[in-house]
């Protein structure tokens, strides 16, 4: 494996990488700012330039000093290469450059979202000087509205263009130009266009400063008070990975987290923007309908009453008589208790799993230049329609379609039902039609839908936020998501319920669900691996400074 | 030997006034289209060959051999480029426009030959945007050149046939970097091009490109007539050739003059420039970014040496700008770092800022209000950025800072006189703080 000397670390990579790309993956730090690993190479902003000496192809045993510094960014790595980031010229472009990125940039980062993750701040305490020499005034540029979810403050922008790359490599869409030329250039969209493609909001984030902002968290809070959780995201069977950002038990954005094989760094904005269901329209108590109302029980009562009535129905109905309607947003671990839970008292109970919605067709986003695929939005709008899959062909025995079972209820063949609901507002309305005139309904719903309406016991559940477990994407791939936020006040997953209602012992977690799964044979779900939190900022050692 | 005559005005009289602009009968009637005919009997190899013994270095600024640039095409990818350049945005800079303005076909013949000589079938000229009349000029140039069988059709006994087309840019001065020219020539946003890949490799279209300058084509049409070893005999061992020189400023005479190379600017001035209007100064040796002549350095030979005996960045165009001592210096730095601030594509971070930077230092200090350490932040900031220390993609921000580099190196008594001290308002105090450097600047010869 190639090696070379950085700053007196060895660094060791493998294929083609440059001087940089390297250094990042080996956690060595050389600061940048237009450098962006998804994105083309374009060398402009000057900070990641260091010396170096290779060897003389001429004569390896010769090393070669290069007089001037080199863009680390652009510059294949060479074996046994020396560089360093550390030199006194290197140290003085990087003070320049700090410099020279500050004198128009306004103080304001007391009301800039970005405050706290930004690098101009982070660079500005690892590379920069403490105090500005510049006495002219400083180019104001406007704030502009640019987008669904964009803002643009370009008076803060530094003009890395990974904005620009990213409209025109990733999305496709080439929303976002520079205009104007020298100090007084800005970024900007072209008349009359917006930046309304649907991953516009992925310049928010790899935009280094202040200058890209979302509005959906603008102003909302600052950003060192969140905390995050790394997750799945459960809006499409992508299986975008994605950060949790929450603080106090309420979600405040979602963040892409990297994947090179499912979503790269990017996420829809579909993916990004979905969340307020967690905290509308929730429940937060056992309801029971008596004598046509509904009244509040509690978890007690909600589970005996379960057990008592699916008994009923097998009593009454002879075997087969009950059905379990899985939903393909519920956790692979919480799908397998749910048939476990059925078939534990109907050895021949149904299971049905809610087809989820398909938008459309997949929406494939290409670059323009190479015609290469970079991110793909699936029209399949659930998270876990192949772990649902699995479970039913895992357990085997009585299985049907959701039509089906709304036939064998017509007929009265299925007299009662336990239905896990989906969490999303409006995706209920098939479930309903096809469950809803069931005899005896026990819904496990976290929101206030339809079903709830119909249901004689509604238990309020939690939402993948409040839950760990693992979806299975449309590609056949187990992702394992984690707990961020606490389960909402009185709300229990259903993997929680379930676990009560089999009376299993110990406290309930995925873990332990994939654990018993993997006993019962399901192989893929002994190993899952658990994805680690965002790592913090690297501070630098103060003799860097 | 000493310089001939006109090579490459020999047809431009020496008051052309409005009325000589030389069509194609009467370039064929003065011998044009011969070195052509000459060529296409030659192996392409031998062409190549022949300017690079003749030792041609490129006229646009850089002074680049010409005939190693073209060696450099990789053997077996086609099809390939030329580009020729003709964004003479210099300030100070206008000999290829005068040029053109007379002798359209010179170019065209020494674009056929160049494109011979390495198998191009398709070459381009950018033009600047301001050059309406010199695009116009071209543009019937080229229709009489393709009605004659120049371009668009195969030449007699040979296989070689050649497409050239006029290109012209939208008036920025960075789309005269060469990468920034093919990224311009693409119908994108002129920025230049990291490197590598250079343009030999991958330049227009990502096919190899040889980009050469008016004045250089120009050349090799009597290079291919007279021979590498006639026109090695002009000028200097390293810099051989004729040259064009524009000379502006405090002059009797200011125009378009050819000499040899190495010949001294007081000569040029003098015998070609009627004199300097009033007494010597300074002078810009070749286009605003080369940095400035002190008063002691007026016999500096114009070659592609002058840089590093004269303390300057080059030769440059040898679009000579001439300063007497009735001058303000800080007002012509003002005004140069000015063009550069405003030419600046803000590519990089620090010739976007740097230049704007040093721009509105320079403003004040012209308008009475500036400090003493105004002088040393400027030199600070003249050698932080810029290709040479490495830190910017391309040469713009070098032309800056050459130019308050030099400026402040060789004449800092000029810009000490105008630097107040903060504390006395409106009273002149002379600057307390030495401009390091200022000894290492060379006293001239």
């Amino acid at each position: 494996m190639p090696t070379m000397e950085v700053d007196g670390q060895m660094v060791s990579w493998e294929g083609k990488k440059t001087i940089l790309q390297a250094c990042n993956d080996a956690n060595v730090p050389i600061p940048h700012y237009c450098y962006h690993a998804g994105l083309s190479i374009v060398a402009s902003c000057r900070i990641c330039l260091v010396e170096m000496e290779s060897p003389d192809p001429k004569d390896p045993a010769k090393m070669v000093k290069l007089p001037k510094l080199t863009p680390s960014c652009q510059t294949p790595a060479v074996d046994r290469m020396k560089v360093t980031s550390k030199s006194p010229k290197a140290v003085a472009n990087q003070k320049a450059v700090m410099e020279f990125l500050l004198i128009n940039h306004p103080l304001d980062c007391p009301v800039c979202d970005q405050a706290g993750e930004c690098y101009l701040q982070d660079y500005s305490f690892n590379y920069g000087r403490a105090e500005s020499r510049f006495e002219e005034d400083k180019i104001k540029n406007p704030k502009k509205d640019i987008g669904l979810h964009v803002l643009l403050y370009s008076d803060r922008c530094i003009l890395c263009t990974r904005c620009v790359r990213f409209t025109r490599e990733i999305s496709g869409s080439g929303e976002l130009a520079v205009f104007g030329r020298g100090a007084r250039e800005e970024i900007d969209v072209f008349p009359g266009k917006t930046v309304d493609n649907p991953l516009s909001a992925n310049v928010i984030d790899i935009c280094p400063v202040g200058a890209l902002l979302d509005k959906d968290f603008l102003f909302s809070q600052r950003v060192w008070f969140l905390k995050s959780a790394a997750s799945i995201s459960p809006i499409s069977s992508g299986g975008e990975n994605i950060f949790i950002h929450h603080n106090h038990g309420r979600i405040y954005r979602i963040k892409p987290r990297f994947n090179a094989d499912v979503n790269k760094w990017w996420i829809s904005d579909e993916a990004r923007y979905t969340w307020q269901f967690v905290h509308e329209n929730r429940l937060h108590a056992c309801h029971r309908m008596q004598y046509g109302s509904f009244v509040e029980t509690s978890w007690e009562r909600a589970y005996a009453q379960t057990t008592e009535d699916l008994q009923k129905a097998v009593r009454d109905n002879g075997p087969g008589s009950t059905a379990a309607v899985l939903s393909p947003f519920a956790s692979t671990e919480e799908m397998f208790l749910h048939a476990k839970f059925a078939r534990s008292i109907d050895p021949q109970a149904w299971l049905a799993v809610t087809p989820p919605r398909i938008d459309g067709q997949d929406q494939v986003f290409k670059n323009p230049a190479t015609g290469a695929v970079t991110f793909t939005i699936r029209a399949e709008k659930a998270p876990n329609r192949r772990g649902a899959e699995k479970i039913t062909a895992h357990f085997g025995g009585n299985a049907c379609a959701l039509e089906e079972l709304a036939e064998k209820i017509k007929n009265k063949k299925v007299m009662a039902v336990l239905a896990s609901a989906d969490p999303l507002p409006g995706m209920d309305k098939p479930v309903l039609a096809a469950i809803g005139a069931a005899p005896t309904l026990i819904a496990l719903t976290s929101r206030h839908t339809g079903l709830y309406e119909k249901a004689g016991l509604s238990m309020p559940t939690c939402t993948w936020a409040e839950k760990a477990g693992v979806y299975e994407n449309c590609d056949g791939r187990i992702q394992a998501f984690q707990q961020a936020i606490d389960p909402l006040e009185n709300c229990r997953s259903d993997g929680r319920i379930f676990w009560d209602l089999l009376a299993h012992e110990g406290t309930h977690s995925a873990a332990a669900v994939r654990h018993e799964m993997a006993a019962a044979g399901l192989a893929d779900y002994a190993n899952v691996a658990i994805p680690q939190v965002e790592k913090p900022l690297e501070v630098m050692e103060f003799s860097a400074l | 030997m000493a310089f001939p005559g006109p090579i490459l005005l020999k047809r431009i009289p020496a008051e052309p006034g409005g009325r000589h602009l030389h069509r194609y009968d009467d370039y064929v009637a003065t011998g044009g289209y011969e070195s052509l005919k000459k060529a296409l009997a030659m192996p392409p190899a031998d062409i190549v060959k022949l300017v690079v013994d003749s030792g041609l270095r490129g006229r646009g600024g850089a002074g680049f051999p010409c005939g190693s640039k073209w060696t450099f095409l990789p053997k077996d990818i086609h099809p390939r480029y030329l580009a020729v350049n003709f964004d003479e945005s210099e300030p100070g800079t206008f000999k290829d426009r005068y040029l053109i303005d007379y002798d359209p076909h010179i170019l065209l013949e020494g674009i056929a030959i160049a494109a011979y000589a390495n198998s191009i079938t398709t070459s381009y000229i950018y033009i600047r945007g301001e050059y309406h009349r010199e695009a116009q000029i071209l543009e019937e140039a080229l229709a009489e050149a393709y009605s004659h069988g120049i371009f668009g059709q195969k030449h007699a006994g040979t296989e070689f046939t050649h497409n050239c087309y006029v290109h012209r840019g939208a008036g920025a001065y960075i789309c005269g970097e060469e990468t920034g020219l093919l990224e311009s020539l693409e119908g994108k946003r002129g920025w230049p091009r990291i490197k590598p890949p250079f343009p030999a490799i991958a330049g227009a279209f990502a096919k190899p490109t040889i980009i050469n300058n008016v004045e250089t084509l120009a050349c090799v049409v009597p290079i291919v007539e007279h021979g590498a070893a006639w026109f090695k005999a002009m000028g200097t061992p390293s810099s051989s050739g004729p040259k064009l020189f524009g000379i502006s400023g405090h002059v009797n005479a200011p125009g378009v003059y050819e000499e040899e190379l190495g010949i001294k600017m007081s000569t040029l001035i003098e015998k070609y420039g009627g004199g300097v209007k009033g007494k010597f100064k300074a002078a810009i040796p070749g286009g605003i970014s080369m940095g400035i002549l002190a008063t002691n350095q007026y016999d500096a030979e114009l070659d592609f040496d002058i840089g590093k005996k004269y303390g300057v960045l080059g030769l440059g165009t040898a679009g000579v700008i001439v300063m007497n001592d009735q001058t303000s210096l800080p007002r012509i730095l003002r005004n140069i770092v000015r063009f550069f601030s405003h030419e600046s594509c803000g590519q990089c971070t620090p010739c976007r800022e740097g230049t704007s930077w040093m721009h509105k230092i320079l403003n004040r200090i012209v308008a009475g209000r500036g400090k003493p350490h105004d002088l040393d932040m400027l030199l600070e900031l003249s050698q932080t950025m810029g290709a040479m220390p490495g830190t910017t993609i391309c040469g713009l921000a070098d032309g800056a800072n050459w130019a308050v580099k030099t400026f402040l190196q060789k004449f800092p008594d000029d810009f000490k006189a105008v630097v107040k001290s903060p504390l006395v308002a409106g009273v002149s105090v002379p600057m307390a703080v030495t401009v390091s450097g200022a000894a290492a600047a060379p006293a001239g010869v």
